[in-house]
């Protein structure tokens, strides 16, 4: 990574971690946008906890849809799962074609309102990215190694554990990167909901016509969701450096 | 010793392997040969059980394969296929540690292991332990396969074409370092292949399938002295075989006492060579030296040419 590239990417960490613990220093860049002389800095919450709340809920939602579509991925490329394959395939499909606020509005009736919808949201629409991408990578093995494997002697759970998932895990991370960054996104809907997160600042700002808090809202969302997705693809380029291949893909 | 009984394989009403019985003794070499889709790779497979067989059954040593745990067998049996089918996100060290690291050696058995075959291949431990496959020419990627299914020492050893992705060059060297190597270690191998040079250049013995049958299995002179199918002696090649006979017999046989003008060919050249030279440098006959150079015979055209055809 160039000199620069690493200047900025801090640059933009900095910037993102005095505006959440000390948003007042930007009032001034703000006010402009502000009318009638409301205000032009959030003041119904610390930001800081809200974003932390963000951060929090798409971290356990994707946390959940990783663990259920790596395992769902890996049981339909066994002999005994391929038959579920194009069920697992619609299912999957489905959680993804569901709109998010039509999956809170479901949701709200059943578990109530708060976190709860917000993370059944986001689970669902998590899952497709993972699920494709764990396909992808489990089936992109080549045939040679794993011939090789096992005509070495190694049985189905060595061949899984030591040849295929360090092989797919590149392609399965580039899934966990891309549902990460939706669920930043689609998390600031879970706010209509009453869960904590920085859709209450774009809520307000909506409700009061207030710019400047939407603005801070997206703002803060976005920068979340540019160094993640850094931060992520640089994990990626190291475990497909290994490989020596994928790295122009990622890069 | 490697007994395959009657061993047959089909898939459908499509027969890949018909009824194939052969016995390989210990430190042989034996090829299987054939064109492609006759079956070869299927029967090399039955051996270390990747392929289930319908019919018919293998004996290492007397044992029947099917009474062996599948891995365990994969274990004692190594194996090569073209390609390699090496892990490219393990160093060449961690391959060449794979089925030490399955049989739980410890980690200082295993790396003296892997420092011996990599010293055995020319490959410098120093220089080659630590890198990935994709940064491996396509010859040092076939010297790490064999060291790899070479590395638990097992008595048997397969290949599935493990030439096949050489260029010529390369390919020539990799075969008599196998030879040399399989000398030195006295593993039984067996390896298919679709070349006939490479067949009489590497086997003891030589298995002949066609049609999923084994037409003949003999050793290289019987098969081109005694072909015993047209199919054979379409294989083996009309034209090439008094030469292809040639090859198989040293100077040290058709050496006559006397001597003659000329560079000396040594006494452990074949006679193709040797009868190359003769027409090269346009002699009747040239002398033979031994190893060390000293002369200890003359080899002529007239000698050579007696053991060319099948009735000398």
């Amino acid at each position: 990574m160039s000199a620069r590239a690493v200047i900025l990417r801090v640059a933009a960490l900095l910037l993102l971690v005095v505006f959440v613990t000390a948003p007042q220093l930007f009032a001034f860049a703000f006010a402009p946008l502000a009318a009638n002389n409301a205000p032009a800095i959030y003041n119904q919450g610390s930001l800081l906890a809200l974003t932390l709340s963000h951060l929090r809920i798409v971290f356990l939602a994707t946390c959940a849809s990783t663990a259920l579509a790596v395992a769902l991925g890996i049981f339909v490329t066994r002999p005994k799962g391929r038959e579920f394959l194009p069920l697992s395939r619609s299912l999957v499909n489905i959680g993804q074609t569901f709109p998010p606020i039509a999956v809170l509005a479901i949701a709200v009736p059943l578990v109530g309102f708060g976190e709860k919808p917000t993370f059944i949201a986001l689970f669902l629409y998590g899952l497709l990215p993972i699920f494709e991408n764990t396909l992808a990578g489990l089936t992109e093995v080549s045939p040679q190694t794993l011939e090789a494997a096992r005509g070495m002697g190694m049985n189905a759970r060595q061949r899984l554990w030591q040849v295929e998932l360090p092989l797919a895990l590149p392609v399965i991370l580039a899934g966990i990167r891309l549902s990460v960054i939706i669920s930043l996104g689609t998390a600031t809907i879970g706010s209509t909901v009453a869960a904590k997160g920085l859709g209450e600042v774009i809520i307000a700002g909506l409700q009061s016509n207030n710019i400047a808090f939407i603005l801070q809202g997206g703002l803060v969302v976005a920068l979340l969701a540019v160094l993640i997705h850094d931060g992520l693809g640089l994990t990626e380029r190291m475990a497909a450096r290994k490989l020596g291949r994928f790295v122009d893909e990622t890069a | 010793m490697i007994e395959i009984e009657n061993l047959s394989k089909r898939y459908g009403d499509n027969i890949v392997v018909d009824d194939v019985s052969f016995t390989v003794g210990d430190g042989e070499i034996v090829v299987v040969v054939g064109t492609s889709g006759a079956g070869k790779s299927t029967l090399l497979r039955m051996i270390n059980r990747l392929v289930a067989p319908d019919a018919g059954r293998v004996l290492i040593d007397g044992q029947d394969t099917t009474t062996i745990p599948e891995d365990e067998l994969r274990h004692r049996i190594g194996y090569v296929i073209q390609g390699y089918g090496l892990f490219p996100h393990r160093t060449v060290a961690q391959n060449i540690a794979t089925v030490p690291r399955l049989l739980g050696w410890d980690k200082a058995r295993i790396a003296a292991r892997v420092e011996e075959l990599l010293d055995l291949f020319q490959l410098d431990p120093g220089e080659f332990a630590q890198k990935f496959p994709h940064q491996l020419s396509g010859g040092q990627q076939q010297r790490v396969g064999v060291a790899r299914a070479l590395a638990a020492k097992p008595a048997l050893l397969l290949m599935d074409e493990p030439f096949g992705a050489l260029d010529p060059v390369i390919r020539g060297k990799a075969q008599d370092d196998l030879l040399a190597i399989q000398r030195r270690l006295g593993t039984t191998i067996v390896l298919v292949t679709h070349d006939m040079n490479e067949a009489f250049h590497l086997g003891d013995r030589i298995a002949v399938m066609d049609g999923a049958r084994l037409l003949q299995y003999a050793t290289p002179a019987q098969l081109l002295t005694h072909p015993a199918e047209a199919f054979v002696e379409q294989l083996v090649g009309t034209v090439e075989r008094p030469f292809r006979l040639l090859s198989l017999v040293t100077v040290k046989d058709a050496m006559e006492p006397g001597s003659a003008d000329g560079e000396p060919i040594t006494v452990s050249a074949t006679l193709r060579d040797a009868l190359a030279q003769l027409i090269w440098r346009g002699r009747p006959a040239l002398p033979v030296a031994d190893a060390s150079g000293a002369p200890i015979g003359r080899i002529s055209v007239d000698g050579i040419l007696k053991h060319g055809r099948p009735l000398a």
